[in-house]
């Protein structure tokens, strides 16, 4: 049924590197791609008010060649070299501006990535020893008769490994280096981090779940909940401090930090439901957080703001860049029918049809909650942009609306909002049938 | 080949060297052939000697019926051999350029070259009392070099090393008494003590191994006997880069394996309380050498920290007495040896170029010094352990080794490898990354005209570098080859 993987290189007679052009991984490339082409055109623009732009352009792409392999490993050894290979490329886009600051964050980044790609290593030396194939392959590859007597090894390593993916994906305790990154980076660069990069910590987490340990290895085990009640304390924790940030960029990147894990929750389910909701929330809050990040860099580009209480009356100056941003918001918080709705209900849905008490109802509170508070943290933004009440009186300079180029890309990022929402049927529809071969 | 041609290999580079300050080379040019004539010609006897192993052992000098002096080839003194025999002439070359602007050099290269034929002498040693007086004989001549500089801290350095390792060879020696009054055979044999049916006392051995272990182990830098290998930095750094990360640590290494695998025998010790000993040691100096790094700004410092480290990840892999388990420590001993030169090469091309010692103050050199960075930043990533280049190979080995052996120890020394790899991610990464992005503005320390060394310092980094990926890519057909070296030592 799977294709036999493309291998480039033996290292070992057990160890290649080898890839595969499954469903999964070409769906998640294709995302990828496409953020990373209207990332780029609203980059060239952006990329008026830096300095060192061939070296920003150079590990960009460097960055995406990565995520291709990332997205092509036909197995775990391959898939840890270009996650690794991943951080170090995008790197250099976090310290950009070569400030101190940016700096630290960098490193702060780069260790809690190695961090987590070292944990993520440890899966790979297990599994590599208690495995019938070094392949992905769904269900898992598990032998059993080399586990037995080792399962609650094997969950643990399982666990740590999920853990140290996480870091990619803003998952506690791993996430702090979402909020010092974010701020630093040039806007393009905090767009696709946020967007991308993340979710290359939850294709890694797929695949460690669902195609090495197996969904049924975990199923209903001390690892599944400790992973949910995880998730669930990253969400709510995320919100919150994004609702108390006064820093629009670092607000984002806990809203990230939140909202990746409403993706992780999903998978931690193992059901079809949530899985495909999961997938869903991956293209959708890959869609909405772009599109923040670069109203953000709008707004950086032309009034160099960037706190969220300054931002008041700026509906009148860049009426585009803020319509576009109240979408986003919409979307984000999970009004219908923008996109954001259909994937938190099919995650809701699958938590509640999951049994697995107490969380199959505390899921669905918690994305409640962080919902208001994604609503707490995103609307008074645009309800002050535009109405900014009557004794507001503009102090700084009308610098105008941003560049066509920056404004086009935010507004086609706005359209497939709109888009993505209505037409989501069809997109659940192919992640439900792609859940259905994952979890056989 | 013949098996006298082996205390020729050994003897001819101690000759040689012991010639250099009797000529007296007033012209660096004639002593740089003359050293570089020796040097290959051991080269090629050794690899001649490695190739076609004589058969057998050779007995130089007898000193009483079961005390004598004797050399073989087998396969595990073939695994030190090829890793001298590659690096020798070339850290030789680096040494050239390195030692260009220092004094005294005709009394340097002679010491320099005769720890060559020690080195030699200890991976050919039948015996244990030939590897025992060769180590006593490599730290001797090694002092020279140490306090080359004559430096108060040189002194210092000097006077510490020979503390620790004349308290270490006296450990060893008792070590080596015990060991050999209550059974054990003074010959290295496939399998040690396990091989033979000897009556053997158990509590006694221990405490011989043991006694070993740590004596033999000072070169090898576990703790408590570790901290002489910080401080032996303030030699020149060819000194610190071929002997202090490659010949005298890894001749410790070595011995240990020697005595463990052909003198003891791994079911002898398996399971025992002596093997859980010395394996919590060697996972305890893991974490402490990759600790120490990351806290020590000194450029050289760091590095003789992060060898530390990388030293107990070979003694975790030979102690934990499964063939996997020796293969990986073997194979990391081959691949740290190539990355930690390159390190210290870098290092030292640094300095001379620089002046800079610290490690703080290289921002923006990657710009001034391109080439030298990059293979830093090759063999950095190697030993951070970025698939597919060498250092990850290795570490790959040691981890399978664990998980394969299983066991509290095995995966306590998977967890303290794995911790270690996160800091040495930092220690070394760090460093890159200030020296390739600068804080904005930034004006590099040091002196202004820091360029690229010379090509006799290029030749062996740009070799390294390359060396870092090709034995990643073939570290397969390596560990085979090892695995075949060393078979026979488990029974």
């Amino acid at each position: 049924m799977q294709e036999t993987p493309f291998v480039l290189l033996t290292l070992t007679e057990s160890l290649t590197l080898a890839f595969r052009a499954d469903t999964l991984g070409s769906a998640f490339l294709t995302l990828a791609l496409l953020m990373w082409i209207a990332v780029g055109i609203y980059a060239l623009r952006y990329k008026d008010h830096q300095e060192n732009n061939g070296r920003f352009f150079a590990f960009y792409i460097l960055t995406l060649v990565m995520l291709l392999g990332l997205s092509f490993a036909a197995n775990y050894m391959t898939m840890y070299l270009f996650f690794e290979m991943m951080t170090l490329c995008s790197v250099p886009l976090v310290l950009h501006n070569g400030s101190a600051k940016a700096n630290s964050a960098a490193k702060k980044y780069l260790f809690y990535s190695i961090f987590g790609a070292t944990l993520g290593l440890i899966g790979l030396f297990f599994i590599h020893a208690y495995s019938v194939s070094s392949d992905f392959l769904p269900g898992g590859v598990l032998d059993a008769a080399k586990i037995a007597g080792n399962e609650e090894l094997l969950r643990t390593v399982a666990f740590f490994a999920v853990m140290g993916f996480g870091a990619k994906a803003g998952l506690f305790p791993l996430h702090a280096w979402l909020p010092a990154a974010h701020p630093v980076a040039p806007s393009p660069a905090s767009a696709v981090l946020s967007g991308v990069i993340t979710k290359a910590g939850v294709f890694c987490i797929i695949r460690v779940i669902y195609f090495q340990f197996g969904a049924d290895f975990l199923r209903d085990t001390w690892v599944q909940r400790s992973w949910i009640a995880v998730a669930l304390l990253t969400i709510l924790m995320g919100s919150l401090m994004a609702f108390r940030e006064k820093q629009l960029k670092t607000r984002l990147a806990y809203s990230t930090v939140s909202q990746v894990s409403y993706v992780l929750l999903g998978l931690f389910f193992l059901n079809e439901a949530a899985f495909a909701g999961a997938l869903l929330h991956v293209l959708y809050h890959s869609v909405l957080k772009d599109g923040l990040f670069l109203s953000a860099g709008n707004i950086l580009y032309q009034t160099r703001l960037e706190y969220v209480g300054d931002l008041k009356g700026l509906g009148r100056q860049m009426p585009l860049t803020l319509s576009c941003f109240a979408i986003f918001s919409l979307g984000l918080t999970g009004i219908p029918p923008f996109a954001g709705f259909l994937s938190k209900w099919e995650l809701a849905t699958g938590a509640l049809s999951s049994g697995l008490l107490p969380y199959a109802w505390l899921a669905p509170a918690v994305l409640l909650i962080s919902a208001m508070l994604t609503a707490g943290y995103l609307f008074p933004i645009v309800i002050h942009g535009f109405f900014p009440g009557r004794a507001y009186r503009s102090e700084g300079p009308d610098t105008g609306e941003a560049p066509v180029a920056m404004v086009g890309v935010v507004g086609v990022l706005a359209a497939a909002t709109v888009v993505l929402g209505l037409f989501g049927g069809p997109i659940l529809k192919f992640f439900l049938d792609l859940a259905g071969t994952v979890l056989l | 080949m013949s098996g006298y041609w082996i205390p020729i290999a050994i003897f001819l580079p101690i000759l040689g060297g012991v010639l250099i300050p009797l000529i007296g080379f007033s012209r660096a040019k004639t002593r740089e052939i003359y050293v570089m004539s020796v040097v290959l010609a051991t080269s090629f006897l050794s690899a001649g000697l490695m190739v076609a192993p004589p058969e057998g052992a050779v007995s130089v000098v007898s000193i009483t019926r079961t005390i004598d002096i004797a050399f073989y080839v087998d396969g595990l003194g073939t695994v030190f051999g090829v890793l001298v025999t590659f690096l020798w002439p070339l850290a030789t070359l680096y040494a050239f350029e390195y030692m260009a602007h220092e004094h005294r050099r005709n009394t340097f290269f002679a010491y320099y070259t005769m720890t060559y034929g020690l080195t030699l002498g200890i991976a050919f040693s039948a015996n244990l009392i030939t590897m025992y007086l060769f180590c006593e004989l490599l730290t001797l001549v090694t002092l020279p070099l140490i306090t080359h500089t004559r430096t108060k801290a040189a002194y210092v350095a000097g006077v510490k090393y020979l503390i620790y390792f004349v308290a270490g060879a006296t450990a060893a020696f008792v070590g080596i008494i015990l060991f050999f009054v209550n059974g054990g055979g003074l010959d290295f044999v496939p399998g040690g003590l396990s091989a033979g049916t000897a009556d053997i006392a158990p509590g006694i051995l221990g405490a011989s191994f043991l006694l070993m272990f740590f004596g033999f182990g000072a070169k090898a830098a576990i703790f408590p006997v570790q901290d002489w290998l910080p401080s032996a930095g303030v030699a020149p750094t060819p000194v610190t880069a071929l002997l202090h990360a490659v010949a005298v640590v890894k001749s410790g290494v070595f011995a240990i394996a020697r005595l463990t695998y052909y003198s003891f025998g791994a079911a002898l010790l398996e399971g025992t309380l002596v093997q859980k000993i010395a394996l919590s040691f060697a996972i305890f100096t893991i974490l402490y050498g990759a600790i120490m790094a990351w806290k020590e700004v000194h450029f050289k410092r760091r590095l003789a920290y992060s060898t530390i480290s990388n030293l107990s990840y070979m003694i975790f892999g030979i102690l934990l007495l499964t063939p996997a388990g020796l293969v990986a420590g073997l194979l990391h001993m081959l691949f740290h040896g190539i990355m930690k030169i390159a390190l210290f090469f870098v290092a030292g091309a640094v300095a001379c170029q620089s002046g800079l010692h610290n490690v703080t103050d290289l921002r923006g050199y990657g710009r001034r010094m391109p080439r030298t960075f990059a293979v830093f930043t090759m063999a950095s990533l190697s030993l951070m352990g970025v698939a597919p280049l060498c250092g990850f190979m290795s570490k790959w080995y040691l981890a399978q080794a664990a998980v394969a052996r299983g066991g509290m120890y095995a995966y306590l020394g998977l967890v303290a490898i794995l911790i270690a790899a996160v800091f040495t991610a930092i220690y070394l990464l760090t460093i890159v990354l200030r020296a390739y992005f600068p804080p904005k503005g930034y004006e590099p320390a040091g002196q202004t005209e820091a360029k690229d060394p010379g090509l006799y310092m290029q030749i062996p980094l740009g070799l390294f570098a390359l060396a870092v990926v090709l034995l990643g890519l073939f570290a397969w057909p390596l560990a085979e080859w090892i695995r075949s070296a060393v078979a026979g030592t488990f029974l």
